[in-house]
């Protein structure tokens, strides 16, 4: 005991040693955080201000519009036609993290608690296709959809081309495998003894203990439709264009309009932002759970 | 500035991020080993029958959009395919992007004697002789063979082969040399920061992880405004308060040491501007991910050993570059393959900033392949593309996991 104290103390003395340095150290600390900070968040002053500028006020060196244009946004929202896509954004959103819940829990259950010929040989190949990357399944998938492969017609611009392909993934079945793995099997046992089968024990035991992983898988999927680009450029026409596409579409044609076009941007990101500000530890836990570089 | 001290409530935090990691680097015990096995063969056939049924549904979607293509590429690869399919013509769509096998042969041969060198001065360092502390002449000297053979076949391939596809690789190359160390080191830097007894870590950590979670169309979108060529963008009227003159910025094809004024050509000119202007988005967005693994990685870092060294007198730098950097070190390898495998997945940000006037040198292989088939139609040339970018993965995927253990160690 008494050398802990010594210890203690002598550690003390040595962070004591120059207050002087101490402060600076701290200072420094702030100022370098701040700094860096200010970088990460100012694109995203830009493009607000920029939005609610007048065009001519985007031609100029200004930082804040002289009277902010709300009405950009309502223009932004109609007339370039922001509000639409927004809306295909969200349907394609909300179809991808159904199907996908659907599937990925059925199939994680399975491969976490039945035992049964095969299960490793499919779990493995699932795993193998995180590696591909999109630059091969692409082309194979673009000729797929138009029903070149499979003669089911072509399914182009349409709200299944924009889900159907993303409503299994190895990685969301991976993530709630390892948390169904670590439910008890004295609960399945029990459940037995009342004898409910393998879908009422998911159903009524599994599911209501594992919101935590379905919530990550949630988001992932939420960010991963939401943020979608190539393939909906490939497949979506004028009907189901997602906003993504829309952005993109609005830069390389019109490219003018600044004011639109931020409002736009701003539009993009209102629910990813929402979604982020009230599930920010979820967010930051999953990706350093999974190091998923996204 | 302040070693991190135990028992800090801010750090309960990371402390639970930690353990999460813990628990999905080891194994998790096999529940289903231990259930009672049942007499009779009815249960093992209900078992058998739900699980398909449970899977089955999964499995349709991977399997044709996920296993299928991957299959589907390759044959198209050896498919003469231009708009309508053509005849069958081997490898030599791959040919016609080598040039010849031969140049190939030179440029793996030299990349196996690479990895070959990187192993052998593992070997010597680890076996702790006297000759462990020239473990790094060794490596140079048999880098510098594979070195002679990797450049002999790449300039016969430039000569020979595909040179925009070629050319799409070294931009590939420019932008992971350009991003990859960058991120490492601000993200390092800023986890370290954020790991200190500071107020505001959670607002701080909100705010640098905020680029990596937006859309990379919508962010990029910003960053065109940006850079843009016009005097009055803000990428122009910051470098001016440092007295520089309007640069093109997104618009500029012409390398970087060539507007420094160096009259250098072919490789070493280095990438465009423009280019570099993807970078600087790259860095931008992908910072907070790495501080939020290395945060993760800090927590781990036992307390003791700090403290032991501060007793025994060590600065804060030497605390920093003798302990946290070591023991980061795993994670270091991890992000650094695992974002240099993202630069050659890498495509919307590339696409959104890309401009025709800053010409190939902003075209990355996934871009590259991309245009090959969406604007041009060649369907076989852009699967074997596809194919090779694919290998180039899995080799560094391979890498990742064999040299991982040969090479990374605890302090």
């Amino acid at each position: 005991m008494a050398n802990q104290d010594v210890l203690t103390q002598h550690i003390g003395t040595i962070r004591k040693t120059n207050p002087v340095a101490r402060i600076i150290g701290k200072v420094m600390i702030y100022v370098v955080l701040t700094v860096g900070a200010l970088v990460s968040l100012f694109p995203f002053f830009w493009m607000i201000s920029q939005s609610l500028m007048t065009l001519g006020e985007t031609l100029q060196i200004r930082w804040l519009p002289a009277a902010p244009q709300w009405e950009n946004y309502v223009e932004a929202w109609s007339r370039a036609r922001f509000g639409e896509y927004f809306l295909n954004s969200t349907w394609v959103t909300l179809g991808t993290i159904v199907g996908l819940l659907i599937t990925s829990i059925l199939a994680a259950y399975a491969f976490a608690r039945i035992k049964f010929p095969g299960r490793e040989v499919v779990f493995t190949l699932f795993l193998a296709t995180m590696m591909v990357p999109e630059s091969v399944t692409l082309i194979p998938n673009l000729f797929m959809i138009r029903g070149q492969i499979i003669p089911w017609g072509n399914w182009n611009d349409t709200f299944w081309v924009l889900t159907i392909p993303f409503i299994a993934n190895a990685f969301s079945i991976f993530l709630l495998r390892q948390f169904f793995q670590q439910v008890p099997n004295e609960l399945w046992d029990a459940a037995r003894i009342d004898g409910a089968g393998h879908m009422r024990f998911l159903t009524q035991i599994v599911l209501p203990i594992s919101t935590a992983p379905i919530v990550t898988v949630i988001l992932f999927a939420f960010t991963g439709a939401w943020n979608a680009f190539s393939w909906p450029l490939i497949v979506s026409g004028r009907k189901w264009r997602t906003l993504m596409v829309g952005l993109y579409n609005f830069v390389s044609e019109a490219g003018t309009e600044t004011q639109l076009l931020m409002a736009g941007a701003v539009i993009s990101l209102i629910p990813i932002i929402i979604l982020y500000i009230f599930t920010q530890k979820q967010f930051t836990q999953g990706i350093a759970t999974t190091g998923l570089k996204g | 500035m302040e070693v991190p001290k135990q028992n800090e409530p801010q750090e309960s935090i990371d402390a639970n991020e930690s353990s999460h990691l813990d628990r999905s680097e080891y194994p998790v015990p096999d529940n289903t080993e231990k259930q009672p096995k049942r007499g009779l063969g009815f249960q093992r056939v209900v078992d058998l029958v739900t699980a398909y049924s449970f899977i089955t549904p999964a499995l349709i979607i991977i399997f044709l959009f996920g296993l299928f293509p991957i299959g589907y590429a390759f044959y198209m690869s050896l498919i003469n395919w231009n708009v309508r399919k053509g005849a069958f013509i081997g490898f030599r769509n791959y040919l016609e992007i080598f040039g010849s096998w031969e140049n190939l042969y030179w440029v793996l041969g030299g990349v196996v004697i690479l990895i070959i060198a990187f192993i052998v001065q593992g070997r010597i360092e680890k076996a702790k002789n006297e000759f462990s502390k020239y473990s790094w002449l060794v490596f140079l000297g048999i880098a510098a063979i594979a070195g002679v053979l990797f450049s002999k076949g790449w300039s016969a391939m430039m000569e020979t082969g595909d040179k925009s596809f070629l050319q799409s690789l070294v931009n590939t190359l420019y932008y992971a040399l350009g991003t990859v160390p960058t991120q490492i080191i601000i993200g390092i830097v800023i986890a370290y920061l954020l790991y200190q007894n500071i107020k505001f870590k959670e607002g701080f950590r909100l705010l640098y992880f905020l680029p990596y979670i937006t859309p990379a169309v919508t962010t990029s979108v910003i960053f065109r405004i940006i850079f843009n060529r016009e005097a009055y963008s803000i990428a122009n009227r910051f470098i001016k308060l440092f007295g520089m003159d309007p640069l093109k910025w997104r618009f500029e094809s012409k390398p970087i040491m060539q507007l420094l004024g160096f009259n250098i050509e072919g490789f070493w000119a280095g990438p465009s501007l423009a280019l570099i202007v993807i970078m600087i988005f790259g860095i931008w967005s992908f910072v907070g991910y790495n501080v939020v693994i290395f945060l993760s990685g800090l927590g781990n870092i036992p307390k003791e050993v700090y403290e032991a060294a501060e007793i025994d007198g060590a600065t804060k730098w030497q605390l920093f570059k003798n302990i946290t950097i070591p023991y980061l070190s795993p994670i270091t390898f991890y992000l650094t393959l695992i974002s240099l495998i993202g630069t050659f997945k890498a495509f919307n940000h590339i696409y959104v900033l890309k401009l025709p006037s800053a010409g190939d040198s902003v075209v990355t292989a996934s871009v590259y392949i991309f245009e090959r088939f969406y604007k041009f139609s060649q369907f076989g040339r852009a699967t074997a593309m596809s194919m090779v970018l694919f290998l180039i993965i899995l080799g560094l995927t391979f890498i990742q996991n064999k040299l991982m253990a040969e090479r990374v160690f605890y302090g």
